[in-house]
């Protein structure tokens, strides 16, 4: 069995190898040293307390956006639009906490400002999502929509409304700020890692218990596998996409916390954009289990961080080439990984077929296979 | 029907002088066929020769139609050999879904795929529609070749599809469950045309669920349980007078064992008072047709109505409007004395659901999640109700046993259990949701032991009759009229949209065959 499940994970030890053979291709065009810029990219990563530190910074908003892409994915819906809706959030999360005054201990500020930057993610979603259950326009076309009309408004908003030409907000209430993991593991000294990375592997497990478990999670996971069954039974069908969507919105939003809240202390144009795509990835590498996606998001991060270690060698566009190269790799070994495991798991390597005379069994046992 | 034929070559010479239409004899011995980890068939044997029909029968699963498939080379074989006197191009496959294109003319889908073609691959359709003409006339078979082919009735689509595989030259015809479709009539008149066929020298295979066809018409049949033929003989002339014997042998051989006994409609007291009743039903669909129009009936407390009528009359739509489902239906469903509120909401539809079970005549759309675990399908819909997980296990667990669904996993995937296990589910959830209600009043069956074997139809048929029994009203959707006779009180037979005939369980087939067809003397 050990063996079969090794030979189950071989193709994603290959894709691995695979990727760091086509990195070392990359550095070797540039004129670099394979060897030596793999040992930067590693450095930069896995190899220091500083490096790891900054994998889980990167990885954080991967976690909620993943997470969002997940919960949406369970009711049949793509929400493509988490990349608006992070966006929206963070602005009105982070002028919000720019406007608590400074004495609002922990407790109660970073809840406001959470909860406020979630109601935003929401409400972004909600577009998309009543659309599609009310009307049955496409969520995709339109949170594509949804997602350019943010992009007009976040500068417009700094610029016209805020009058501000720096495109940043003010500083947030140090009550709404999250604190850096050094606090409680030193080494991590420097790196931009804080307490949204725990907040955010918690918030996983516990939104996908609850997708599992509950009465809500339950109907959202039956209306994605077939609406028209659970229209039949009288599920809410259009009220269960409705909050998924609307959950997905919310949950995309929470990655504020690792961006203004736990590394800047502000907002400003750009901070945290591309989470929004990268997670679905997560989504898709995650397979709908909350390891798979904590594993995911560590995954994508490392790959962030690895690109900008040997940025200085190596151009970062290369990077990207080998990032989503890579992604498709695993994508494509864990598939196969997955179904050797169940042919390993299922199917006899006999391949004759089964000659067994039949046993003469009642008539009433037999009808029931 | 002609005595068996003999195997020997010379003598069937002198039998079929004219040769041409002589069907190949086609071998296949111990054959076994493998759909990814699951063995369709595991051991199967068979000899088809040209001269009569062979029927083969079995259970759902059993590998009827994977033999079939496996004789004309469309299934991936594993081990064993398939002889062909004269190879594989003299057969021809008529599948149970047919392969007709619906916006060609009858005439451009006999020829499809053989067509008859001028200098420079232009179609020559009036080479083909002589060479139809001709093949009709030989055969007896008549299709109108202009009509489109989509407004063709089922029964002529049929004709067509053998029409083209004839056409194709085949001597072989093979054919998946043709008779599912059909009203008892054309039924009839297929295997008086395959009969014919036969007679003039063509092999003939049916594979079929209904006992009564190869009682009458076939002249070897072979039985097929759990992927092995388990019984391939020939059926003499002078058995056929004594049916009840045949189909006895031949069920204890489908079913490996004793048949579980028949049931039979509960005592229906004389006072009884009226649960449902239906009051000028109408519903247009979208193309402007009245597809329900002005059905009136009415259904009493412990009373089983059947509704019999061919496929597309307005049976899937009544069933639909009952459950609340259709928005656009008038008229009135009364209900123990009060009419029905029309659905607006979910709201709504989950009160009416409290009153009415329903199973709809497609499970796979309308019934069941396949994706889902069974235990999930089986509370679908009722987790408020539902108090807490213990709760939730201890009624799965409940309707597991209560239905007898295999294998009694409750996390196994639903959409890897057979056919007719997925049925107990679909009406595990229905029967006992609804036994359960304070409110209840009236169960809606579609097609409920459609494609499902022997065993799991008697525990089906147990549990419909059980819920009559404790004061329910029965409403029952069928295409198969042996279960409507065995299970009904009354029989109502649906044709465009109106009852057009009320009849006694104990109508003969043809009568109830004719009301159908909507002939007036019914």
């Amino acid at each position: 069995m050990n063996d079969k499940r090794a030979r189950a994970l071989l193709p994603i030890v290959l894709a691995i190898a695979g990727g760091i053979l086509l990195f070392n291709l990359i550095a070797f065009a540039f004129g670099q040293a394979p060897a030596s810029a793999l040992r930067l990219a590693f450095e930069g990563t896995w190899g220091t307390p500083y490096g790891l530190g900054q994998v889980l910074f990167k990885a954080t908003p991967l976690l909620f956006t993943g997470l969002a892409f997940e919960v949406a994915l369970r009711a049949g819906l793509f929400n493509i639009g988490a990349e608006g809706q992070l966006g929206l959030a963070s602005l009105v999360g982070a002028l919000v906490a720019s406007n608590l005054p400074a004495s609002l201990p922990m407790p109660i500020a970073l809840p406001i400002v959470l909860v406020t930057a979630a109601a935003v993610g929401a409400l972004v979603a909600f577009i998309p999502a009543i659309l599609r259950a009310r009307r049955g326009v496409h969520e995709i076309i339109t949170a594509i929509m949804v997602n350019r009309i943010v992009d007009a408004i976040l500068p417009w908003t700094f610029s016209t409304v805020l009058g501000s030409s720096s495109l940043r907000t003010a500083d947030i209430a140090p009550g709404a700020a999250l604190p850096r993991l050094d606090r409680v593991i030193p080494s991590f000294a420097g790196s931009a890692a804080s307490f949204a990375f725990p907040l955010a592997v918690a918030t996983v497990f516990a939104a996908m218990a609850l997708l599992g478990r509950s009465r809500p999670g339950r109907e959202i996971r039956w209306v994605g596998l077939r609406p028209e069954a659970c229209r039949a039974e009288g599920i809410d069908v259009e009220r269960r996409m409705l909050l998924a969507m609307l959950l997905s919105g919310a949950i995309a939003a929470l990655a504020v916390s690792s961006t203004a809240l736990g590394y800047k202390g502000y907002y400003e144009l750009g901070l945290g954009a591309g989470a929004g795509w990268s997670g679905i990835a997560v989504a898709m590498l995650g397979r709908g289990k909350a390891i798979g996606i904590v594993l995911a998001a560590i995954f994508l991060g490392t790959l962030e961080q690895a690109g900008l270690a040997v940025n200085a060698r190596v151009p970062r566009e290369a990077m990207n080439v080998l990032e989503a190269t890579l992604i498709v790799l695993v994508a494509v070994a864990s598939r196969v990984a997955s179904q050797g495991a169940r042919a390993a798991a299922s199917a006899d390597p006999e391949p004759e077929p089964p000659r067994d005379k039949p046993a003469p069994t009642p008539a009433s046992e037999e009808a029931r296979s | 029907m002609k005595k068996v034929i003999a195997a020997d070559p010379g003598l069937r010479a002198a039998r079929y002088p004219r040769g041409a239409m002589r069907g190949p004899v086609m071998k296949i011995e111990d054959i076994a066929v493998r759909y990814g980890d699951c063995w369709s068939i595991r051991s199967a044997t068979i000899t088809l020769e040209p001269g009569v029909i062979h029927a083969i029968l079995g259970e759902n699963g059993a590998g009827k139609s994977t033999l079939l498939k496996a004789a004309a080379g469309f299934a991936p074989r594993v081990a064993g050999t398939v002889k062909i006197e004269d190879g594989a191009a003299a057969i021809g496959m008529v599948h149970q879904h047919f392969m007709l294109v619906s916006a060609f003319s009858a005439l451009e889908n006999l020829v499809l795929g053989n067509e008859p073609t001028g200098s420079f691959g232009r179609l020559d359709l009036t080479k083909a529609r002589r060479e139809a003409e001709a093949l009709m006339e030989k055969t007896g078979l008549r299709v109108n070749l202009d009509a489109r082919t989509s407004d063709l009735a089922v029964g002529e689509r049929q004709r067509l599809e053998i029409l083209r595989v004839l056409y194709r030259g085949a001597r072989a015809i093979l054919l998946d469950e043709p008779t599912a479709v059909l009203s008892p009539l054309e039924a009839e008149e297929l295997y008086t045309t395959l009969g014919a066929l036969a007679e003039g020298g063509a092999t003939i295979a049916v594979v079929t669920h209904r006992m009564d066809e190869v009682i009458r018409f076939a002249g070897h049949v072979t039985i097929m349980r759990r992927g092995r033929t388990v019984l391939s003989r020939p059926i003499a002339a002078d058995e056929r007078n004594h049916p009840k014997r045949l189909e006895d042998e031949l069920t204890r051989a489908i079913m490996g064992g004793e048949p579980p006994h028949e049931a039979s409609p509960p005592a229906l007291a004389e006072d009884a008072e009226v649960a449902l009743s239906i009051e000028d039903l109408v519903l247009v669909d979208a193309a402007g047709k009245r597809v329900l129009d002005g059905l009136r009936f009415a259904v009493k407390k412990g009373e089983i109505v059947g509704i019999a009528g061919i496929e597309g009359n307005g049976q899937r739509e009544l069933v639909r409007a009952v459950a609340g489902l259709e928005p656009g239906v008038a008229g009135a469903i009364v209900l123990g004395g009060a009419r029905l509120p029309a659905v607006r909401s979910t709201g709504d539809l989950r009160k009416r659901r409290r009153a009415v079970a329903v199973v709809h005549e497609d499970r796979h759309a309308d019934g069941l999640m396949l994706d889902a675990s069974v235990g999930d399908n089986l509370v679908l819909g009722e987790l408020d109700q539902i108090d807490g997980p213990a709760a939730e296990a201890a009624l799965i667990k409940h309707r597991i046993d209560r239905f007898g669904v295999n294998p009694p996993d409750p996390a196994r995937r639903a959409g890897d259990l057979s056919g007719g296990n997925q049925q107990k589910v679909v009406v595990a959830r229905a029967l006992d949701r609804i036994e359960a209600s304070p409110e209840r009043a009236l169960v809606v069956l579609g097609q409920p032991t459609r494609g499902v074997d022997v065993g799991a139809a008697a525990t089906i048929h147990g549990a419909v009759v059980a819920a009559a029994e404790k004061g329910l009203a029965v409403l029952l959707v069928s295409a198969d009229l042996g279960e409507l006779k065995r299970l009904s009180h009354r029989i109502l037979v649906i044709h465009r949209g109106r009852i057009v005939a009320e009849l006694p369980p104990t109508a003969a087939d043809d009568v109830i065959g004719r009301a159908m067809l909507g002939m007036e003397d019914a």
